[in-house]
Formats: C-alpha cells, sequence, structure tokens
C-alpha cells in the first residue's frame, strides 16, 4: 500500500524533473529586442570593418535593427519550443502511461474495491443489524407479552389474595364475635352462679347461727335420740 | 415398716392395758387423747419436737392426763411420746382399740357428735347398729363442733351421716 502511495508521489516529481532538465534557454526562439540590436550591430561592424558611421547609416542594417522591434507571434511558438515540448509532453505521457496511470488505477481500483467492499460490510451491517432489530422487536414484544401476563396474573393473585384475606377476615370477625358472645354469656353465667353461692352462703351462714344458736343440750339430746331411732329403723 | 412399727407399739399398749385389768377404758382414753392430739396441731407439734427433751415432753403429757386419765394411760402415752412416736401415736391407739373391740368379737364405731353421747345413748346407739347392720360395734365418741348437731357415725368404711353439717351442706349444694 505504501508502496503505491510513493510511486503515486514520484510520477508528478519525475515529470517536473523532466520539464526542467529538457527545456530550451528562454530566449532560443525570442530573444530582447536590445540583444537582437547588439547582434545586428556587431555583425555589421564586422563586415564594414569597424566602421561606425557607415555602420549606422547602412539602410540594409536599419532594416535588420527595425526588425528587431517586430513582437513574436503571440499564439504559435517557436519551433524549438514546440520540439521541447512534445518530447516532454511524450516522455511524461510514457512515464506516466508506465507507471502512474497503472498505479493510479491500482489505487483506484482498491480504493473502489475497498469502497464497495466496505458498501457491502455495510450493507451486511444494515441487514444484521436489521435482523438484531427484528430479533429486538420480537424478544421486545415477547417480553412485553410476558410482562404482561405477569402483570395479569400478579393482578388475579392479588385479587384472589384480597378475597381471601377479607374472608378470613370476616371469618375471623365472626369467630372473635363467637368467642366474644359465649365469654359475656359464660361471664353472666358465672356471675349469676357466683351471686348465689354468695347469696346461699350468706343465707346458709345465718342458717348455721341460728341452728347453733338454737341448738342447746335439750335440742342436741333430741337430735341424737331421732338419730338412733332413725338408725334403728333402718334395716341395711 | 411402719405399719410393723405401730402394729408392734400397739401390742405392747393391749398387752400392758390386757395386764392392768382396765382395758375397755384405757383403751377409751387413749382414743380420747389421740383424737385431741389429732385435732391439736401446736400439741403435736410440742410432743414430735425433737429440740424438746424427752422428759419436758413427757411432763406435758403427764401435765395434761392429771387427774383425766388413769395411771396406765397416762403411763402408756408418756411412754410413746418419750420414744419419739407422737407422731404414730393416733395409728397405734387406733390399732389398740381394735384390737381390744376384736379380743371381744367387736367392731369399732366411731361416732363423730358435738356433744358426748350418754351411757344410754350409747348402747341404744349400739344397739341400733346392730339391728340395722348386724354388726356387734363399741362406740367411741369424738366430740366434733363441726357436726353442728346429730351424729355421724363410720363403721369401717361405712358412714352413717345424720348430721346438721351435711343437712346444711345438702342446702347449699341446692342453692347452686
Amino acid at each position: 500500500m505504501s508502496q503505491r502511495r510513493n510511486r503515486l508521489a514520484a510520477a508528478p516529481l519525475i515529470a517536473v524533473l523532466g520539464l526542467v532538465a529538457l527545456a530550451g534557454p528562454a530566449g532560443a526562439s525570442g530573444e530582447s529586442v536590445g540583444g537582437c540590436m547588439a547582434e545586428h550591430l556587431n555583425e555589421a561592424i564586422e563586415e564594414n570593418h569597424g566602421d561606425y558611421e557607415h555602420t549606422l547609416h547602412d539602410e540594409g542594417v536599419q532594416s535588420d535593427l527595425e526588425k528587431c522591434f517586430d513582437a513574436p507571434n503571440p499564439i504559435l511558438p517557436e519551433t524549438n519550443e514546440v520540439i521541447w515540448g512534445a518530447l516532454s509532453f511524450g516522455l511524461l505521457f510514457f512515464f506516466m502511461a508506465k507507471k502512474g496511470f497503472p498505479a493510479v488505477k491500482g489505487a483506484m481500483d482498491a480504493r473502489a474495491e475497498r469502497i464497495a467492499s466496505d458498501l457491502d460490510a455495510a450493507e451486511q451491517a444494515k441487514i444484521e443489524a436489521r435482523a438484531v432489530e427484528a430479533d429486538y422487536q420480537a424478544r421486545l414484544g415477547d417480553a412485553k407479552g410476558e410482562a404482561s401476563r405477569l402483570i395479569d396474573e400478579a393482578r388475579g393473585a392479588a385479587d384472589q389474595l384480597k378475597v381471601d384475606l377479607s374472608a378470613r377476615a370476616e371469618a375471623d370477625i365472626a369467630d372473635m364475635r363467637e368467642r366474644a358472645a359465649a365469654d359475656i354469656e359464660s361471664a353472666r353465667q358465672q356471675a349469676i352462679a357466683d351471686l348465689r353461692a354468695e347469696v346461699a352462703g350468706i343465707a346458709l351462714g345465718a342458717a348455721e347461727r341460728v341452728v347453733q344458736s338454737s341448738l342447746d343440750a335439750e335440742v342436741q339430746g333430741r337430735l341424737i335420740d331421732a338419730y338412733i331411732d332413725e338408725v334403728a329403723g333402718s334395716n341395711g | 415398716m411402719v405399719d410393723s412399727r405401730v402394729g408392734a407399739y400397739a401390742d405392747a399398749l393391749f398387752a400392758v392395758a390386757a395386764a392392768e385389768g382396765n382395758l375397755a377404758a384405757v383403751e377409751d382414753e387413749l382414743f380420747q387423747f389421740a383424737q385431741a392430739l389429732g385435732s391439736n396441731d401446736d400439741l403435736l407439734a410440742t410432743l414430735t419436737d425433737e429440740a424438746v427433751p424427752a422428759v419436758r415432753r413427757q411432763q406435758v403429757v403427764e401435765d395434761l392426763l392429771d387427774g383425766k386419765a388413769s395411771a396406765t394411760t397416762s403411763a402408756l402415752v408418756s411412754m410413746v411420746v418419750a420414744a419419739g412416736r407422737a407422731a404414730d401415736l393416733p395409728a397405734i391407739v387406733t390399732a389398740v382399740v381394735e384390737r381390744g373391740t376384736a379380743s371381744r368379737n367387736k367392731a369399732v364405731a366411731t361416732v363423730r357428735s358435738a356433744i358426748d353421747l350418754s351411757t344410754d345413748q350409747r348402747s341404744r346407739l349400739e344397739a341400733a347398729i346392730h339391728t340395722s347392720t348386724g354388726k356387734e360395734v363399741e362406740v367411741k365418741v369424738v366430740i366434733d363442733p363441726s357436726v353442728l348437731g346429730g351424729v355421724i357415725t363410720e363403721i369401717g368404711d361405712d358412714i352413717i351421716d345424720g348430721s346438721i353439717r351435711r343437712r346444711l351442706n345438702q342446702l347449699r349444694e341446692s342453692c347452686r
């Protein structure tokens, strides 16, 4: 991967170096006006054997000097530039076609393949996510159903418990009421019995005192005699 | 062990009384003393207290019976108390009485009454019991004020209750 990236970076660098190395001098096809005039003057002076005055008044020289003021064609480059440019272009094209384009194409293909793979993976992930979501929804639905069922069961159990507790409480209340009534009745009976015993005790105590006061020796003797007669009268 | 000891003492007392020739009187006096001892907790506690010297306990007995019982009776009771068997005296006396009545071919009829019975009443009661039960008995009277009036007769396990107390108790039961 890094090798491909290095090749891609080296391709434009090689092209620039080629242009710089193979480009001709700037003035080859369009030198300056002064230079042109100086070149023509030097040539004319050499032809006239150093006679400056004659050279300056020579019409041919003046015509050549005036040509120096003519502007080059702005559209059509110089022939050497065309040659150098064509060679550079061809060389660059060759290198690009041989090295750069396959590298770029390989990188593009790899990128496209990676993007396609990523897209496939994304699609797969999306499908899986949808499956997970569907499963989640199903589970959620099941959980909701289970929760609803549990709530219904709990509510039913609570209602049943409420009914049971109410019935038990009513039974307890009835039992307590019954026991309380029984206790009250028992206490009443006990109170009546106690009162009766108390009254009887008082009455018997009074009777006993009366009997004791009335039991003198004579009465005691008669009671003993009566007892003896009773024993004698009984038979077994 | 206790029964055999009581029996041995009863045999001894019976033999002494018989030897002295006043068995019936000694029996009766012993019976009266045993009844008094059974109804008097303080007297019983005194006569059974080991901390009290035997001489002192004998003196108490002699003081109680002086002029009220025969010398034989006083001596026999004193002997039992000095031996430290005062607590067994009622059972010993009962055994003596049973031996005496048995020697006369009779049974003991314990009579509880608020007052003592006259000699006539005793003989009439013995005759009435004989008529009623067919048993020859000798009446032993126990003075018991709680009877109030009338008589309660016990012959062995048989009880003939003609007391005012019983009638009052019946009345009390009927009031419940």
